[in-house]
């Protein structure tokens, strides 16, 4: 058993059209023994990024608070806020210093970069536990319903969906993997990115 | 040293894995059993065109994935057996009596198993589309859909949320969630599933071979012909089976 | 007390005076207006930076001595003072920069890679063992959130925002110059001119191109940036900083 599915849980990002989704199933367990069904992995690092953690629990926490660290730095020696290609980077950065002795977390990045042109374009990312980033173009996954997120990613994805489309399909996705991974579901959240605004819904699914 | 040497241990391990992903799905009046052709040890690619799906009889198709020499020989033994029995009956197994047979076979070699998981498809005696799954020493059920092998955990929960529309709710005062897809759609999703599976798997890809049994109660007793489908099956009056290849990405 | 460790003279050599002052400072300050003169001017579309460059001898190679300096490719910086200092500024400044791509995976944007340089030279002047940095800076650069910036830092470590500055021998006349001269919708093109005009103001010999660098900053077009961000992995990033080359400053003073 891998200090990876101690504690269970998963996350998945998607691209869509001028929107980005990120979402993570609300397990909290203790090996099989499930603790807590309302254990957020998602945390918002401004209006238009967010980033999830899958992994070991303690480390999830820790990790978090290190990034809010470094990025409030950020902000306040820059004056602005962090893009998301710059807070991944970050995140990678800052998982590579532990690279012999790293944190068991791999995080999912989502959000809107601004253009040159003054437009948003959407932006995922994700990462090992010692920060290697993949810049995907369609989703990007965490967890230990990996490779069940793969699948049905892979089978119901589609290019430039609207908001409330990407939400249909991220929402489908996540739900389907974790019904077959016992260390994750117990219920989901799901964030949609859109240029004006987040919005935010907690999913019931199957509770067992 | 005295002389003596420690003893020491010699090991073989009689099992691989070779790779690969098989699929079925049952219809009303209809069954695809389909699965890709490639061959795998470790990242090792033996052979791209090895098939894992036979037809066993006009009603009956079995899919064998896992360890490839016990699934072959398998296979072989299952169809001596369904020959001796056409020798002793004058007639084919039905599908059931089969899935029962195959079950018998496996859990023969309990405490030295065949490596393999098995996924029966075809038609029953009352005419319904079947699909029977194993586990390596013979415990089995009877269910609509089931995928198995390198991608099962891929393309299993696709098929949760596409065929038993699990996590969807139908529209308020609309029609319910159909119980048997048609046959194109099946179809359809048999081929996305093993796309999908060889786009995120490596030891999926190359070839899939779908194999489509029809009841005789079945509306057409022949397939579109755009879908470009062999015939395989033997009596003019009995289920009819066709074969239906398609390329996978070979990378 | 003569220790082998410099007893009491080794916790600083920056001591304030009883009327509030760092004179070590304003020695180093001193140093700077002795130093050629230096100067910036931010344009519309652009940054130039420009120096004298002074020889003790004809005998020097002049094309070999650097004064305007390329930190990374959206930055580069001048000097007026002393010269080894410079050298020290310069690998400071470029493993920041460096240090910054890093860890954000782009080059820092002009005012923290300034503050960076000025929390160097600030450290000198509180350190002990050292002594003030003997010159004054002007930090050029561009960025996508600020976009064109000069900045001007100063052997105390304080460092401010410049529509356009000098430093040096000539500051207050170049200064004088140069109020007179700027508008604010100027061209990268004018302010070359108005640079090599100013410097032209009390300058000793020849203006030539072995005895003027320039150095400037061009702000990138909307299509420039979208073309970059199309190969974010393998592409470098597009230089906005550069230094023209002899032939270029021929060019110009020719003008």
């Amino acid at each position: 058993m891998s200090i990876m599915q101690y504690n269970g849980g998963s996350v998945i990002a998607m691209k869509g059209k001028e929107c980005v989704a990120i979402a993570s199933d609300l397990r909290l367990g203790n090996q099989a023994l499930t603790i807590s069904c309302n254990h957020e992995k998602i945390f918002p690092v401004s209006d238009r990024v967010y980033y999830g953690l899958a992994g070991l629990a303690t480390d999830v926490d820790t990790m978090r608070q290190r990034l809010r660290y470094r990025v409030n730095m950020y902000t306040i020696k820059e004056e602005r806020e962090i893009e998301p290609e710059t807070f991944a980077r970050l995140t990678s950065s800052a998982l590579y210093e532990h690279r012999f002795g790293p944190m068991f977390v791999e995080p999912v990045i989502a959000g809107l970069s601004k253009t040159p042109s003054g437009g948003v374009e959407p932006f995922i990312a994700a990462a090992d536990l010692i920060g290697c980033l993949n810049f995907a173009k369609d989703f990007v996954v965490a967890g230990t319903a990996s490779d069940k997120l793969y699948g049905v990613a892979e089978g119901l994805w589609e290019p430039d969906l609207e908001a409330d489309d990407l939400f249909e399909t991220i929402s489908q996705t996540l739900l389907n993997a974790v019904d077959r991974d016992a260390y994750s579901g117990w219920g989901a959240i799901v964030h949609v990115i859109t240029k004006d605004k987040v919005i935010t819904r907690k999913l019931r699914g199957r509770m067992d | 040293m005295d002389g003596k040497t420690a003893p020491q241990m010699r090991h073989f391990n009689p099992y691989s894995d070779n790779g690969g992903t098989i699929l079925a799905i049952a219809g009303q009046d209809f069954a695809v059993i389909a699965g890709d052709t490639r061959q795998t040890v470790g990242y090792e690619i033996q052979t791209r065109y090895a098939p894992k799906v036979f037809r066993l009889n006009d009603k009956a198709v079995l899919a064998v994935n896992g360890f490839a020499a016990d699934g072959n020989m398998f296979v072989k033994k299952v169809k001596q057996k369904l020959e001796m029995y056409r020798h002793a009956h004058a007639k084919d197994m039905p599908l059931r009596a089969i899935a029962r047979l195959i079950q018998t076979m496996l859990y023969a070699q309990r405490f030295f198993p065949y490596y393999v998981y098995n996924i029966l498809g075809g038609i029953e005696e009352d005419g319904s589309g079947a699909v029977y799954s194993f586990d390596p020493v013979g415990s089995y059920e009877r269910e609509s859909c089931r995928a198995a092998g390198a991608a099962q955990s891929l393309v299993q929960p696709f098929l949760d949320n596409q065929i038993y529309f699990k996590n969807q709710q139908p529209i308020p005062g609309g029609p319910p969630h159909p119980v048997h897809l048609p046959l194109s759609r099946v179809i359809a999703l048999v081929t996305d599933s093993f796309t999908s599976a060889t786009e995120r798997h490596i030891e999926v890809g190359d070839e899939l071979e779908m194999f489509i049994v029809l009841s005789r109660s079945h509306p057409q007793q022949s397939l579109d012909p755009r879908l470009n489908a062999t015939e395989v099956s033997t009596t003019a009056s009995g289920e009819k089976v066709f074969v239906i290849r398609r390329p996978l990405k070979r990378d | 007390m003569a220790s082998a460790d410099g007893g009491a003279y080794s916790y600083s050599l920056t001591v304030f005076s009883p009327s509030g002052k760092l004179v070590q400072i304003e020695h180093a300050l001193a140093a700077v207006n002795q130093g050629t003169t230096s100067l910036g001017i931010k344009a519309s579309n652009g940054v130039v930076i420009a120096t004298e460059k002074k020889s003790p001898s004809i005998l020097v190679d002049a094309s070999m001595v650097e004064k305007v300096a390329e930190i990374c490719p959206n930055i580069g910086i001048v000097y007026s003072g002393m010269g080894p200092d410079f050298r020290v500024i310069v690998s400071r400044a470029r493993k920041s920069a460096q240090a910054y791509l890093k860890v954000y995976g782009e080059y820092p944007p002009t005012r923290v890679l300034t503050q960076e340089i000025a929390t160097v030279m600030q450290e000198a002047t509180q350190r002990g063992g050292v002594r003030p940095f003997g010159l004054s800076l002007l930090v050029a650069g561009w960025d996508a959130h600020r976009g064109p910036m000069l900045y001007q830092v100063d052997p105390s470590g304080s460092f401010w925002a410049w529509k356009a500055s000098a430093i040096g021998k000539n500051m207050i006349n170049a200064k004088t110059f140069l109020e007179k001269r700027y508008n604010d919708d100027i061209s990268l093109e004018d302010a070359i001119h108005t640079a090599l005009l100013t410097l032209k103001e009390g300058f000793e010999g020849q203006m030539t191109e072995k005895t003027i660098e320039i150095g400037v900053v061009n702000v990138p077009t909307a299509a420039e940036l979208e073309e970059a961000k199309s190969s974010p992995e393998s592409g470098r990033p597009k230089r906005t900083f550069r230094k023209l080359t002899e032939e270029e400053v021929r060019d110009y003073l020719a003008l």
